[in-house]
C-alpha cells in the first residue's frame, strides 16, 4: 500500500505548479501601434486581444503577456528586448 | 515620406535626401554605440541608453538579472547591430563627393541631387527598420531625458532639433506599422 505524501513533498508539488509569468511594462517612448503589432505579430494573438494587451500596458502601466515555465519565459523576455519593449520575467504569485 | 504596401509583402516610399542623411547618420552612431557596449560586460556601462536596450530581465533578483545578461546580451547587441546594419544597405552607397571626381555630363543632367529617393523594403528589411527605430528612439529618448509623461525634461539648444529627429523616426515606424498591417 503506498505510503501517503508527506507534507514537504506537497509543498514541492505546489512549487512546481507555480508557474512563471512574463510582464511588458509601460514606457513613454515605444508607440501604441508598435506595442499592439509586436504583440500580434509574436505571440500570434488577434488584432483585439493586441490591442487590449497594449491598452492594459498603457492604462495601468502593466501586462502579464505570458504564462508558463522559466526557459520559455526567458525566451519572450529576450524577445521583448530585441523589440526594445520592456519586459521582466517573475513567479506568478510573487 | 509615406510608406505604403507594394508588389510581395513589399513596403515602399520616397525619402528627401537631406531625410537619408539624417536616418544614416543616426543609424551609424547607433551602431558605434553598440560596438563600444561589448566589453567588458554589455549593458553594464554607464550609459543609460545602454541600459534601457538591455534591462534587467528580473526586477527583484539581481543574480538572475546578470545570468540572464550573461547569456543573452550578447546575441542582442549582435542583432541590434546587425538590424541597423541592414538599415544602413536598404538607404544605399554614400552620396559620392562632387568634386573628388571629374563630373559626369550625364549624371549631372539626368539625376539633380534634390531627386527624393525610393526605399523599398522586403518583410526582413521591415523587421530590421523596426526594430532599429525603436533602438534610435530609446536612445534619443535618453539624451532627451523623456519622463514619464512623453515630455523632453532637457532644456538647451539641442533639445527642438532632437526632439524633431525624435518624433520623425516615430512617424517613419508608424507608417511602417500600417504599411505591413498583419
Amino acid at each position: 500500500m503506498p505510503k501517503t505524501v508527506e507534507r514537504p513533498d506537497l509543498q514541492e508539488a505546489v512549487s512546481l505548479d507555480r508557474p512563471w509569468i512574463t510582464i511588458v511594462w509601460d514606457d513613454p517612448v515605444n508607440l501604441m501601434s508598435y506595442v499592439a503589432y509586436v504583440f500580434r505579430s509574436y505571440f500570434g494573438v488577434t488584432a483585439e486581444e493586441a490591442e487590449r494587451l497594449m491598452l492594459q500596458v498603457h492604462n495601468t502601466g502593466r501586462a502579464v503577456v505570458a504564462t508558463g515555465n522559466r526557459e520559455a519565459m526567458e525566451r519572450h523576455v529576450e524577445a521583448m528586448h530585441g523589440y526594445g519593449l520592456w519586459a521582466t520575467l517573475t513567479r506568478a504569485d510573487s | 515620406m509615406q510608406f505604403e504596401p507594394s508588389a510581395e509583402g513589399r513596403v515602399s516610399a520616397h525619402f528627401e535626401l537631406v531625410e537619408v542623411g539624417l536616418l544614416r547618420l543616426a543609424t551609424s552612431q547607433l551602431v558605434e554605440l553598440l560596438e563600444a557596449a561589448d566589453a567588458p560586460t554589455p549593458g553594464t556601462a554607464a550609459d543609460p541608453a545602454l541600459k534601457r536596450l538591455l534591462p534587467d530581465a528580473y526586477l527583484d533578483d539581481p543574480g538572475a538579472a546578470a545570468e540572464f545578461r550573461r547569456f543573452t546580451a550578447g546575441d542582442l547587441l549582435d542583432r541590434k547591430v546587425l538590424n541597423a546594419k541592414v538599415v544602413l544597405a536598404t538607404l544605399g552607397e554614400e552620396p559620392l563627393d562632387p568634386i573628388s571626381d571629374e563630373p559626369d555630363e550625364a549624371l549631372l543632367h539626368d539625376a539633380p541631387d534634390d531627386a527624393p529617393l525610393a526605399i523599398v523594403l522586403d518583410p526582413p528589411d521591415v523587421q530590421s527598420w523596426l526594430r532599429t527605430l525603436t533602438d534610435l528612439r530609446l536612445t534619443l529618448a535618453e539624451r532627451l531625458e523623456i519622463g514619464p509623461d512623453g515630455r523632453p525634461q532637457r532644456e538647451d539648444e539641442e533639445t527642438p532639433f532632437l526632439r524633431d529627429v525624435y518624433e520623425w523616426f516615430g512617424m517613419v515606424q508608424e507608417s511602417l506599422v500600417y504599411a505591413i498591417d498583419v
